[in-house]
């Protein structure tokens, strides 16, 4: 048995190494703000909705692609579930209806588009986030939908028991769900093996169009779900929800140590790269600096983590 | 002795395996050098110590005389080493010109400011292109170059910039009989202008025709350099594998394999054409080849039965049942497996382990939906990869490994083992023995045979005729996208197989 190799324990522990560095960081530069319970809280709270956005936006990398329509997929279910919500649905079904369905369908149309023109995914998905913004905008006359059931807002926008927020155990049943869906399955495995080599995936037998397709509606199911969060945080449903969140959701995947070739990368790492994000902006808002040294500083951290992966990773390709 | 380079008493050791140990290597002005082993001999690991990319363990690293702990990439381009890889690194885009100069351009002054001098690099381009015999305009596209020209655009680069010593890895392994001769030509060529050639082959044919002198490896071992004219393919074959592999002619001698047909296709046309009503029938028991120049629609013609082309007429029949294959998938659930050409680009998952290649097939071909439903059982992929690992003989240190890290011979026998494990009924193999040792291919052909015994059905495209007629028992020659010629291996010859392939048709009738 051969020893690993400090790239290969890189390779693994990158993204954890990373999240404890900034927390010890903003723990240093202001302990009694950012160490404290509550806070703790309220970063996890806020990196609820990107953990969900990258969980889906993982299935668009991870076949070599991306989804650039996550944002406005998430805007449009959220307007859609409000609407239904004050039509006088139930919750319930207004989410079954609003959020899974609608989601899944916008998922279904970027894959459907990206199987039958053979374009890449950034061009198809770089439409349809303006066509579904602007279905966004008409649904809503372009004002925000308000009237939403109040038992709805206090369960999905809630604390189990007053402490832990609802929007994170979405998202970790989501992320876990996926990492079972991953690891554990054979078109989770068929989905590697198509991001690795989509051709010799092809000759091998796998479905290739119709593992694309599920790819993309996972990554709007995931995406209509934050609409969900979303929208019983704020207590109504905004048209200009998410605008350039799905970039976000492209770096904690990124920070999370996915290839962006492909292949490569696992879901447990974006929900890290996920908090990292909610951990910089709580820390920097805390050390008093304004968002756009946020914007900044996730910018750097994009470019240096990968290129960290690069020098460093065990099994890039060789 | 004045060698261009020298490696003395070279180990190299990795973490857990000493890949090559004591070896010796020179090369000699105006000689070609055969580096002879089987896959993972250590072949590429000691050309990776002359190119600078790997540090030797222990041993001497010799250049014009001088003696290094290890070449750099500098030292070795200082001395002018270059290596032609097997993967050629052209770039299709861009001019022969350009592709020559690339990082290297020449500049001029003109005014006080550098510019790029390009009649310079055009005068020096047309002399290389006549020095190596490509008549071809430094203007075009290499894009548009055969894969032959594209290989001679590579030596041109290495003689543009006055190599002394070129190492060819595989040079011929996409190269036709003639495309060969022409290689073989310029070779003599570069020898005469006093250049050494390092020459790494698995064709033996083509090892005694060519070289000078012979370096053979066994798993890393150094098993000696020897002159050509002290050596014949058996001595070869022995050095290099340790054992003699007799004539291996596996079919049987008289051609009587009974009525029943496992296999059958009838008037097969593919909608661009490459194939042109094709009808054959395969019957149990017995291996088909097929022939013919790339091209000519053998690899075409497989495509289209196993789902990657589409075709615009013509039924496939297996055990009586009309098959509906429109994809891979389709092909796989019924039955028939491709092993295909290129491992890299349509053979195996690469970023995937060993074990989960093997199971690939299985996992497709027992869930439903598209091979989309189930779940992973790693039970019962330990078992099927480890019986696959047996039955192929796959060489790796564990079944985790990735697949990329073991040699072409060994992911070969990986993509088989994954074919074996969703039990196919009929396997088409498509140059099945391309860049592989002599050893695993005699392995490959009697697994073939075993195959047959067991009642799958065995089609095999090659292009390398003695593989074809000690193999298969029946040869269809394709020329032109048309069948021309069934012949019985038994009773035919390469010359008849050749002339079959490159006779046209049209002026024939």
């Amino acid at each position: 048995m051969k020893k690993k190799t400090f790239n290969e324990y890189w390779s693994s522990y990158s993204t954890i190494v990373i999240l404890i560095l900034m927390v010890t960081v903003f723990s240093i530069l202001k302990p009694k703000a950012f160490l404290s319970a509550n806070n703790y809280v309220k970063i996890i709270e806020q990196s609820a909705i990107t953990i969900l956005l990258a969980c889906g936006e993982f299935f668009g990398i991870i076949l070599g692609g991306i989804d650039l329509s996550v944002s406005s997929v998430m805007a449009l279910s959220g307007v859609v579930c409000a609407k239904l919500m004050v039509a006088g649905w139930p919750p319930v079904l207004a989410v079954l209806v609003g959020i899974i369905l609608f989601g899944a369908v916008a998922g279904a149309i970027n894959g459907t588009l990206i199987n039958a023109t053979n374009l890449p995914p950034f061009i198809i998905t770089l439409g349809t986030q303006s066509i579904f913004r602007g279905f966004t905008y008409i649904l809503s006359d372009a004002r925000s939908v308000s009237g939403i059931s109040t038992g709805f807002t206090k369960f999905v926008g809630g604390k189990i028991g007053g402490v832990v927020p609802m929007p994170i155990v979405i998202s970790l049943i989501v992320a876990l769900v996926l990492i079972f869906f991953t690891m554990k399955t054979r078109a989770g495995r068929n989905i590697y093996a198509l991001g690795g080599n989509a051709i010799s995936a092809y000759y091998a037998g796998i479905t290739t169009k119709r593992h694309q397709l599920l790819c993309f509606v996972i990554s709007g199911i995931c995406a209509s779900l934050a609409g969900m969060v979303n929208i019983a945080r704020l207590g109504s449903a905004e048209p200009n929800a998410g605008t350039g969140y799905e970039t976000y959701a492209i770096a904690a995947v990124i920070i999370g140590g996915t290839s962006f070739f492909g292949g490569q990368g696992v879901i447990w790492k974006v929900v890290i790269g996920g908090l990292i994000i909610g951990v910089i902006n709580n820390g920097l808002n805390m050390v008093g600096l304004s968002s756009y040294y946020q914007q900044i500083a996730m910018g750097v951290l994009i470019i240096a983590a990968v290129t960290l992966d690069r020098f460093f990773g065990a099994s890039k390709n060789k | 002795m004045n060698s261009l380079v020298e490696m003395r008493n070279i180990t190299k050791r990795f973490p857990g395996v000493t890949a090559l140990s004591g070896v010796n290597f020179d090369v000699q002005p105006g000689e070609v050098h055969i580096l002879l082993g089987e896959n993972g001999a250590g072949k590429s690991t000691l050309m990776k110590m002359l190119s600078g990319a790997y540090e030797p363990s222990e041993g001497i690293m010799v250049a014009n005389g001088k003696e290094f702990p290890r070449f750099t990439p500098r030292i070795s381009q200082e001395n002018g080493i270059s290596i032609i890889y097997q993967e050629l690194s052209v770039i299709n885009e861009i001019s022969i010109q350009e592709n020559i100069f690339v990082g290297k351009l020449l500049v001029k002054s003109f005014a006080g400011v550098k510019i790029v001098d390009n009649e310079t690099m055009k005068k020096k381009t047309e002399e290389v292109l006549a020095k190596i015999g490509l008549k071809k305009s430094p203007n075009t596209p290499v894009g548009q170059l055969s894969i032959s020209e594209k290989q001679m655009v590579e030596i041109a680069k290495a003689v543009a910039f006055d190599a002394k010593v070129i190492i060819m890895d595989e040079p011929t392994s996409s190269l036709t009989g003639e495309e060969i001769n022409h290689l073989f030509g310029i070779i003599k060529r570069l020898k005469e202008q006093g250049k050494g050639i390092v020459f790494i082959s698995h064709k033996l044919e083509e090892v005694l025709a060519i070289g000078d002198r012979v370096t053979i490896l066994k798993d890393g071992q150094y098993m000696g350099t020897y002159p050509i004219s002290e050596m014949n393919h058996d001595k070869l074959v022995k050095l290099m594998v340790g054992r003699e592999i007799k004539g291996t002619y596996l079919q049987k001698p008289d051609y009587d394999y009974g009525d029943e047909v496992i296999f059958e296709v009838k008037g097969l046309t593919r909608k661009d054409k490459y194939v042109e009503n094709i009808s054959f029938q395969l019957k149990r028991g017995e291996i088909l080849g097929f022939s013919g120049l790339v091209g000519a629609g053998r690899t075409e013609l497989m495509e289209a039965i196993y789902g990657v082309a589409p075709k615009s007429a013509g039924e496939i029949i297996l055990n009586g049942r009309k098959l509906h294959i429109k994809q891979p998938y389709d092909a796989l659930f019924a039955g028939i497996a491709l092993v295909t050409e290129n491992r890299r680009e349509t053979g195996f998952s690469p970023f995937f382990s060993i074990k989960q290649n093997l199971i690939q097939a299985k996992y497709l071909k027992e869930s439903r939906f598209g091979g989309m439903v189930g779940l992973i059982k790693p039970k019962m992929e330990e078992t099927i990869a480890l019986e696959q690992q047996k039955a192929m003989q796959i060489k790796c240190s564990s079944l985790n490994q990735i697949i990329t890290e073991l040699s072409g011979g060994n992911q070969q026998k990986v993509i088989l083992g994954r074919w074996m494990a969703s039990s196919p009924k009929v396997i088409i193999f498509d140059e099945p023995t391309k860049g592989i040792d002599v050893g695993t291919k005699s392995e490959i052909y009697k697994l073939m045979r075993k195959l047959t015994e067991e009642g799958i059905g065995v089609l095999v495209v090659s292009s390398e005729l003695p593989e074809l007629l000690s193999t298969c028992d029946r040869i269809i020659v394709f020329n032109e996208g048309k069948s021309h010629g069934e012949f019985l291996s038994v009773e035919a010859s390469e010359e008849e197989l050749v002339l079959a392939a490159t006779t046209s048709q049209k002026t024939e009738e």
